[in-house]
């Protein structure tokens, strides 16, 4: 890789200028400085490392392919996510047509079990070190359907209104309230069942 | 409580209940003790993740993942995708169909003119179909001439109705819809 000695100190917003003109050690430079961002997006809809590798490499394709759409108006690394996110969404489409629904699944996006459970009262990440308590949100990230788990990426991470996950899902606003309630019940439980094991 | 009045809780919580509902809401949440363990909960699960996403790394160097990322752009850039070569293929098509129309409806006309002028007493053929050779291959064409009828027909058929029709966007609209991008 070529030394471009003065780009680190240059900001996004001139990289992608230089970028937009055509200028690739700029865009170099973009993909080096975001690339974890882009590809952790991926990996936390796709929950697959190959899958993840090729998707935030399609998307940085398709970001420089775009790059003169870019106006400015959210950052670069937002409108970068925004790529891979659509990019993750079709994939998994792709996939969900590929696979038939078994009926659990179909329980599972009507939230019998969910709606049932009491309330948990007491907070289940209490005492925990930041970095455990990544850890046990990415395991019960992995627990979720590919559905609750997307509805809450975009809503708590992406900070994604109902209407726009909606729009982005191809699904009505109701089920986005649906999934995300029912992800989130199941998040709180998953969270209140590990810590009742360490606790024994 | 059942599942329309926990989604308009979960609502309140998230901010996106019209004022005119929320107030209805927090009131159920401060007489409910079920409701205002919920809500509790609500709260609480979106407090953790807040700022929590798991931390991951791209399992590659950036060496390598920038000379893949490059590779693929230089790769796209080199076989322009048909779509790209359009835009002057459609202009100089839409140049050359109404001008290869006109230029031969005129020389049809001119070829007519000729024929009805012609001696008829001695003519040999009543009708005749044929098809007149084109430049274009856009457009067909096939005159019909019937001296009996007095009658002389040109039939221009542009063969593109129906096929890659450079006014449908439909498709590249579709496409562009999948990924678009909203700052």
């Amino acid at each position: 890789m070529a030394t471009h000695p003065e780009i680190p100190e240059v900001s996004d917003e001139i990289l992608v200028r230089r970028a937009q003109r055509g200028n690739m050690p700029a865009f170099e430079e973009l993909v080096g400085r975001h690339r974890d961002k882009i590809y952790a997006r991926a990996f936390s809809m796709m929950r697959n490392e190959d899958d993840a590798v090729d998707l935030s490499q399609e998307a940085w394709v398709k970001g420089w392919q775009r790059l003169k759409q870019f106006q400015g108006e959210s950052s670069f690394v937002t409108w970068m996510t925004r790529i891979v996110i659509n990019l993750c969404l079709d994939q998994l489409r792709k996939h969900k047509r590929q696979r038939a629904e078994s009926i659990e699944q179909l329980e599972d996006d009507l939230g019998g079990v969910e709606r049932q459970m009491p309330a948990v009262t007491v907070n289940p990440t209490e005492g925990l070190e930041r970095t455990e308590l990544r850890a046990r949100i990415d395991k019960a990230l992995g627990q979720l359907s590919y559905e609750h788990r997307t509805v809450l990426i975009l809503h708590e991470f992406e900070d994604l209104e109902y209407k726009e996950i909606a729009k982005r899902m191809q699904c009505s606003i109701g089920t986005v309230m649906s999934r995300l309630f029912y992800a989130r019940r199941k998040m709180a439980n998953l969270m209140m069942s590990w810590k009742r094991e360490q606790q024994s | 409580m059942n599942a329309e009045l926990m989604l308009k809780l979960q609502a309140w919580v998230d901010g996106e209940l019209p004022a005119s509902e929320a107030a209805h809401i927090a009131e159920w949440v401060r007489k409910d003790a079920a409701a205002a363990a919920l809500a509790a909960e609500l709260k609480m699960t979106r407090g953790f993740l807040t700022g929590n996403e798991p931390e991951v790394k791209l399992p590659e160097s950036r060496e390598f993942h920038w000379s893949k990322i490059q590779k693929a752009i230089e790769r796209a850039e080199a076989e322009p995708s048909p779509r790209e070569a359009l835009p002057w293929a459609t202009a100089l098509r839409r140049f050359l169909v109404p001008v290869s129309g006109l230029a031969l409806v005129a020389f049809l006309t001119v070829l007519s003119i000729g024929i009805f002028n012609r001696d008829t007493s001695t003519g040999t053929t009543d009708e005749l179909l044929v098809e007149e050779e084109t430049l274009s291959r856009h457009v067909e064409t096939s005159t019909y001439n019937s001296q009996a009828n007095n009658m002389y027909v040109v039939y221009i058929i542009n063969k593109d109705v129906g096929d890659d029709d450079p006014m449908d966007l439909d498709s590249d609209m579709d496409e562009d819809m999948d990924d678009s991008v909203i700052q």
